[in-house]
């Protein structure tokens, strides 16, 4: 292997941890303010570093210090069983994290002869992986449950797996049904099949070929983050807190941290099969190549007019109580950022200038094309993981029983109507 | 480099099985005994991986330890055994003895089986247990066993079913 391949390889990787890993902190937030913005308050809003509050962000962080230097608590009643209990949680989360390695950040670059991919994980069956290492975080929480020895944690990890094995089925199901569409399980392989377009204006978007697999897929994936409407492994109200009532500090915060990054994983797989993964809509990676500087041109006039709104947005509520006119001196954050962010937007500019002069088909476009397209993948993906919190917080949640019959006499039902209808369609347009 | 790497993955992979094997034998709790089939079903899987057979590792990993350790756990944790709900088990020793008498002839048989089998196969080509070759194989050149394998799990799970069906009141009735 050549240097550049080496560098891109971990490049990959270290951008595959740090969407999962930072995500995290940002989720959290953002479940926080969502949560706020629906229940009319504005969520945490005053915790700051040196008076830089990032719109809540900081928040996260304190969170996390608090979480790490707290009392490693293990209950007196667990008398056997403690190193499992230790483990439980690890397995959880070591599973979420390395679900999210197969999923395709960016196409396939070229680095000197070898086609490099965009993926923490660089390998060809991307969704039998995530399916398979997905699987394997539920026993992190029947584990956890058990090894309580308490009534309530076990009903949770009960539950947990019962649910688990009840929406797997229809997932697993409804995915078949789309590796037959796509005729692969390669999720850079869909991606690029998601490229086109139908009748020359809608994209090819999984979402529109096979939209009552995506429902089903995506009921499906909710259930298996195990949030609420269907968090039924969790019930505030019927088993105290699920699995991990008594679990403290880090161990706690390895399962909670397990969830925000199996909902990211969730929703990334969304994004990948249904939403066209990195693809700018109508622009497949060979057009953006060809037409970068038109490209290039478009984002020069229209980065200014975005970041100028986003200013304004940011210099209208970047405030502690909104109604107060002045802010008692916290004005400095404001300021400053707005200088940060007027910085970047010259960067920016300056650089697509300096790609709109370099002539076509060099080092730059093949360097930026990639660029754009993680840029296009987080935004698809922020914008699904707020479609998640908001579904959490507008929806009631489901009874135990609700969550089984519907995935037993509806959604299984219709996954296998769904993957035989398929199957006779791709095998008409087959042969 | 890589050869070292490899033996040494192969080396805590083996030692992942047998520890999760002893652990399901010797374990006192049914705690431990889960998580003792847990470690050894998946290094059993990261065996597979380090071959290259990637269909089978997911296989391993999506049916094994995915399915079956979580219907296990479902089915100690609902059963709920004591030891006193167990049949007695008297002259453990002397089954122990016994045992063993009868199965170290077996033991040198299997020995010699595994030290020269490997090469009474010829190396398989690269594509070997990948999930299309494999895929090919089942829905091609296989179809019919493969169909009529599916028909008899199907009686199987309709024949679990009948059996473990409670009686209700509407079938005595008729």
């Amino acid at each position: 292997m050549t240097t550049a391949q080496i560098l891109v390889t971990l490049g990959s990787i270290v951008l595959a941890a740090l969407l999962a890993l930072l995500m995290i902190p940002v989720l959290v937030w953002l479940e926080r303010r969502v949560c706020g913005l629906i229940q009319d308050r504005p969520g945490p809003n005053r915790t700051n570093v040196f008076g830089f509050r990032l719109g809540g962000v900081v928040q996260s962080f304190a969170d996390v210090v608090k979480l790490v230097t707290k009392e490693e608590y293990i209950p007196d009643h667990i008398r056997y069983g403690r190193w499992i209990f230790l483990l439980a949680p690890m397995i959880t989360f070591a599973s979420a994290l390395l679900a999210f390695m197969v999923i395709p950040f960016a196409d396939t670059v070229q680095v000197d002869g070898a086609a490099l991919r965009i993926q923490g994980l660089p390998v060809s069956y991307g969704i039998l992986w995530y399916l398979a290492i997905g699987s394997v975080g539920i026993l992190g929480m029947v584990f956890g449950g058990w090894l309580s020895h308490n009534k309530y944690s076990l009903l949770g990890a009960l539950r947990a797996a019962a649910q688990m094995i009840s929406y797997e089925l229809a997932l697993g199901l409804g995915i078949i049904s789309m590796i037959l569409t796509y005729d692969t399980i390669d999720f850079n392989a869909m991606v690029q099949w998601q490229s086109g377009t139908f009748w020359g204006f809608i994209p090819a978007w999984g979402l529109f070929i096979q939209p009552f697999a995506a429902v089903i897929i995506i009921i499906a994936l909710f259930v298996e983050t195990n949030r609420a409407p269907f968090s039924v492994a969790e019930g505030e109200s019927e088993i105290v807190a699920g699995f991990f009532t008594e679990y403290t500090a880090m161990k706690f915060a390895m399962y909670f941290m397990g969830e925000y990054v199996a909902m990211n994983t969730a929703s990334a797989v969304i994004v990948t099969m249904f939403l066209g993964g990195y693809q700018l809509p109508w622009f497949s990676t060979a057009a953006l190549l060809e037409h970068f500087r038109t490209v290039a041109g478009v984002l020069l006039l229209l980065v200014p007019v975005v970041m100028t709104l986003f200013i304004l947005w940011m210099r209208r509520n970047n405030r502690v109580r909104l109604t107060l006119s002045t802010d008692g001196g916290r004005g400095r954050e404001t300021r400053i950022l707005t200088g940060v962010l007027i910085g970047t937007t010259l960067l920016i500019e300056a650089i697509l200038l300096w790609l709109l002069l370099e002539p076509a088909g060099s080092i730059g476009a093949s360097v930026a094309v990639p660029l754009l397209q993680i840029v296009i993948f987080v935004v698809k993906l922020m914008l699904v993981n707020l479609f998640i919190i908001l579904i959490r917080w507008t929806l009631p949640r489901f009874r135990y029983d609700q969550v089984q019959v519907l995935g037993w006499r509806y959604l299984l039902p219709a996954a296998l109507a769904n993957l035989f209808v398929t199957s006779i369609i791709v095998a008409g347009v087959g042969s | 480099m890589i050869e070292i790497l490899e033996t040494s993955l192969f080396a805590l992979l083996a030692l992942g099985v047998l520890t999760g094997g002893l652990m399901i034998l010797l374990a006192r709790r049914p705690a431990t005994h889960a998580m003792g089939f847990f470690i050894a079903l998946l290094s059993v899987a990261g065996l597979f991986a380090l071959l290259h057979q990637s269909f089978l590792f997911f296989a391993q990993v999506l049916v094994s330890v995915g399915g079956v350790v979580i219907v296990t756990l479902i089915m100690i944790l609902t059963v709920n055994l004591r030891e006193a709900d167990l049949p007695p088990e008297p002259h453990q020793t002397r089954w122990l003895i016994g045992a063993a008498v009868i199965i170290a002839p077996l033991s040198l048989l299997l020995y010699q089986t595994l030290t020269t089998l490997g090469d009474a196969f010829p190396p398989v080509s690269d594509t070997f247990g990948g999930t299309r070759s494999l895929g090919t194989l089942l829905f091609h050149d296989g179809v019919l066993p493969f169909e009529i394998l599916s028909v008899l799990l199907l009686t199987a799970m309709v024949g679990a079913i009948i059996i473990g069906k409670k009686e209700q009141s509407y079938d005595r009735e008729s």
